[in-house]
């Protein structure tokens, strides 16, 4: 049904992406205050050393000169060893262990932006302007009026303090040894493949809190996209048809009108999919889940600028790829507008 | 590189004439790019650092270049879902993705005309021609 | 607006005499936000909140609120008679802090606003005016801009600029950050009013162009920019707050909402102080809450061909 030829098209555009990415991160990097040989050196070493180090990180070459570097660098993921959050290590291990975490509250609060979001939505169009329709929308503004890192600490308050239903922070209860069973990095998924049912259990309940906050301002956008696609679907002549035949309005909503509303709400679906990694960026802080949103967040504030260029590198890749998968999707849904 | 076609297949024109089209558009913002570079490391050089100017109008370069080969790629590869988001967020500005990619390869073109300009004038400054 | 910009055409001469205040209360803008519930309830927030800032400034000695009161006040104290909001972990009465966080979310959204309305609008009249190649060119940099997620655009940028700035580094971020929300809607205002005749008839008597912007376009495209720079308000105390939260925005000590968050939520709430984070949160998104419903009762007040140019 699609074409390679069309899958191959949409992965070319990888390049362009990731080129102009890096260009942005050189021209930042470059452009910001602060000498990186100094930073790694230390403020108190001696002239002598600095400049050994400015040599040895190639700072004396002429600007385009390290451009070039950077950008073949770039091409193979190959952002050496960082300065100063774990020093000496290099940044593709860093950040392998922790993009899965990113990635695990991304897809969780997604799935629960979606499952509420879509219903919510069709409600809303399919009772148009009747109670429910306004109590939905209010909701939604209340939802985005709320910032992540006050609804995280509030839920916090009531679910771990006060009731005591769910842990308050970090992925996992402390006494399991999760890196022990390490294949994905996932630990929902980590815990089932290793057949350890109460370690999944343990994963699951620290997962519920900060996926939901991260999944309401989802829900909030998909819901009013799913509202308007649905109404203007309804409101087409074919259903109108189709429910002057007899048949009733639910199943006619159902069958006729789903899939063709569903069209436009999956590309917002991937288009926003960089406001959830912004909103990972707040949510591990709250939750103290060290993911590579706080990874991004430590490093430009310390200077590390070898995590701040893989990080920024690995979101721009992820970008790319969901909406890949959304394009993919799309010309499913729809095959007419394949190209 | 790319992919979305501006015409229904069968009135496109042909290839030859997309490419010089294209051409045209980044050659003229590259020239302009260039120039703009030559002008601002000269006027640099009569009453500062040069190396620190090179540094940073090259730096200057690569960002807008790569804002707009970004932007490109953005227009290529969301410019269907961009439009439809708008149609239903009651935000109708009137964007479609040929226009945007033609504002794009202008910017990325002046991007690396900057890049090229800054190259060539660092060189003579520096001595070595790379 | 159509109907509106023909009846100024009209009436050019009666409409420069009457008084301003005559013509803001017959506007139908706003006597169809004054008919919407949510939006004057929005208005009271707002106005409550300007109080509170107002009186934080005058009567609050920042000195004694920014130092620590260790040994003066019980540390960590439970919200009581004396101390309503509890103390911190400084033994900080939280009272006049959370007061004086609304006149810093006060002065830095409004400037953080001020300046993205006044670059946005150049560059979004500029562009209405001079279409073509301009025209595209900010527009489609501006689409770009704003296809970055918000906060990790602010995040690039606040790296950009150098720390000792504290929270006006934030400031200046987010101007850039939000620049092209206000672009976009003014060149859609503009568009609209441009498209209407009587500036053609203008530009063919010879009216130089800035004036033909100041005099028609500029005041025709007031009432989006101001429902914008309203939704936008709420927007920018956020995430000046999420910037101090982060630890890019205020100094340590400062009475931001923000930063007052950041402490509370990570050195008070697992050990249960958990006031020490709730009523400076409970202010901001209360404040927050009340731009948003004043802004969204704005934009359903607007004339429906400009409303599609506010987001």
């Amino acid at each position: 049904m699609i074409s390679t030829r069309f899958v191959l098209k949409r992965l070319l555009l990888l390049v362009p992406v990731l080129v102009g990415v890096a260009s942005l991160v050189f021209a930042i990097l470059h452009l910001s205050p602060g000498d990186p040989a100094l930073t790694i050196a230390g403020e108190r070493a001696s002239e002598e050393f600095v400049q050994q180090v400015r040599e040895s990180l190639g700072l004396n070459d002429p600007i385009w000169v390290q451009y070039g570097r950077f950008l073949v660098d770039a091409a193979q993921f190959e952002f050496g060893e960082s300065f100063i959050i774990q020093r000496n290590t290099p940044v593709s291990e860093v950040l392998t262990n922790k993009l899965p975490v990113t990635l695990e509250l991304a897809i969780y609060g997604q799935l629960i932006g979606i499952s509420l979001g879509i219903p919510l939505g069709i409600l809303s169009a399919v009772k148009q302007d009747s109670f429910t329709d306004h109590t939905t929308r209010i909701g939604a503004l209340a939802g985005i009026s709320v910032p992540i890192f006050w609804s995280g600490p509030l839920l916090i308050l009531l679910f771990a303090q006060v009731l005591g239903w769910l842990p308050t922070s970090g992925r996992i209860s402390v006494l399991y040894n999760v890196e022990a069973i390490r294949v994905t990095g996932l630990v929902t998924v980590d815990t089932l493949l290793a057949g350890e049912w109460e370690m999944f259990i343990s994963a699951a309940r620290h997962m519920i809190l900060p996926a939901t906050v991260i999944g309401i301002y989802s829900m909030a956008l998909i819901s009013r996209m799913m509202r308007s696609s649905m109404l203007e679907v309804i409101r087409q002549d074919y259903m109108r048809t189709a429910r002057a035949k007899g048949q009733g309005a639910k199943i006619t909503v159902l069958k006729h009108g789903f899939r063709n509303a569903m069209i436009p709400v999956i590309t917002v679906i991937g288009i926003q999919f960089g406001g959830l990694l912004g909103g990972a960026v707040l949510t591990e802080t709250v939750f103290a889940i060290g993911g590579i949103g706080t990874l991004l967040v430590e490093a430009i504030k310390v200077g590390d600028y070898p995590i701040v260029q893989g990080t920024v590198l690995t979101f721009a890749f992820l970008f790319t790829l969901v909406n890949l998968g959304v394009d993919i999707t799309y010309s499913i849904l729809d095959p007419r507008i394949e190209q | 590189m790319s992919t979305a076609p501006e015409h229904p297949p069968d009135e496109r024109p042909p290839l030859t004439e997309r490419a010089t089209v294209r051409l045209h558009l980044v050659g003229t913002a590259l020239v302009v790019g260039v120039g703009v570079a030559v002008v601002a490391l000269v006027g640099s050089a009569l009453f500062g650092d040069v190396t620190a100017a090179v540094d940073t109008t090259f730096a200057l370069g690569s960002l807008v270049f790569g804002f707009g080969l970004l932007g490109w790629s953005g227009a290529v590869a969301l410019g269907r879902g961009i439009e439809a988001m708008q149609d239903h967020l009651d935000t109708r500005t009137g964007w479609t993705e040929p226009d945007a990619r033609r504002a794009m390869t202008r910017i990325l073109g002046f991007g690396l005309g900057v890049m090229v300009g800054t190259m060539l004038v660092g060189s003579v400054v520096f001595g070595s021609i790379f | 607006m159509s109907t509106d910009t023909k009846t100024t055409t009209q009436t050019t001469v009666d409409a420069n005499q009457r008084s301003l205040i005559d013509r803001f209360t017959a506007s139908p803008f706003v006597s169809r936000l004054l008919s919407n519930r949510l939006a004057l309830a929005g208005i009271a927030i707002i106005v409550a909140m300007v109080l509170i800032a107002i009186y934080a400034r005058l009567f609050v000695d920042l000195e004694v609120i920014t130092q620590s009161q260790l040994g003066t006040n019980p540390n960590r104290a439970a919200p009581s008679l004396e101390f309503p909001f509890g103390t911190d972990g400084q033994a900080r009465d939280l009272v006049p802090r959370v007061a004086y966080g609304a006149w810093y979310a006060m002065l830095f959204g409004t400037v953080t606003v001020a300046a993205s309305t006044t670059l946005g609008v150049s560059l979004g009249i500029i562009a209405a005016y001079y279409s073509d190649v301009t025209d595209n060119v900010i527009m489609r940099t501006m689409d770009v801009l704003l296809a970055f997620p918000s906060l990790l655009l602010a995040l690039a940028l606040v790296a950009i600029f150098p720390d000792d700035l504290g929270l006006w580094r934030a400031v200046a971020a987010l101007t850039l950050v939000y620049t092209p929300r206000f672009a976009r809607v003014v060149r859609g205002a503009a568009l609209t009013v441009l498209e209407n005749e009587y500036i053609d008839a203008t530009v063919a008597l010879g009216a130089a162009d800035p004036r033909v912007l100041a005099r028609h376009v500029l005041p025709n495209c007031l009432a989006p920019i101001t429902v914008q720079s309203t939704l936008n308000f709420g927007l920018a105390i956020i995430d000046l707050a999420a910037l101090s939260f982060l630890g890019f925005g205020a100094e340590a000590g400062t009475p931001s909402w923000g930063l007052m968050l950041s402490n509370g939520v990570s050195q008070g709430l697992l050990t249960g102080v958990w006031w020490w984070s709730f009523f400076p949160g409970f202010f901001l998104a209360l404040t927050v809450l009340g731009f948003n419903l004043l802004g969204d009762g704005m934009r359903d007040a607007l004339d429906p061909r400009m409303r599609e140019a506010v987001d």
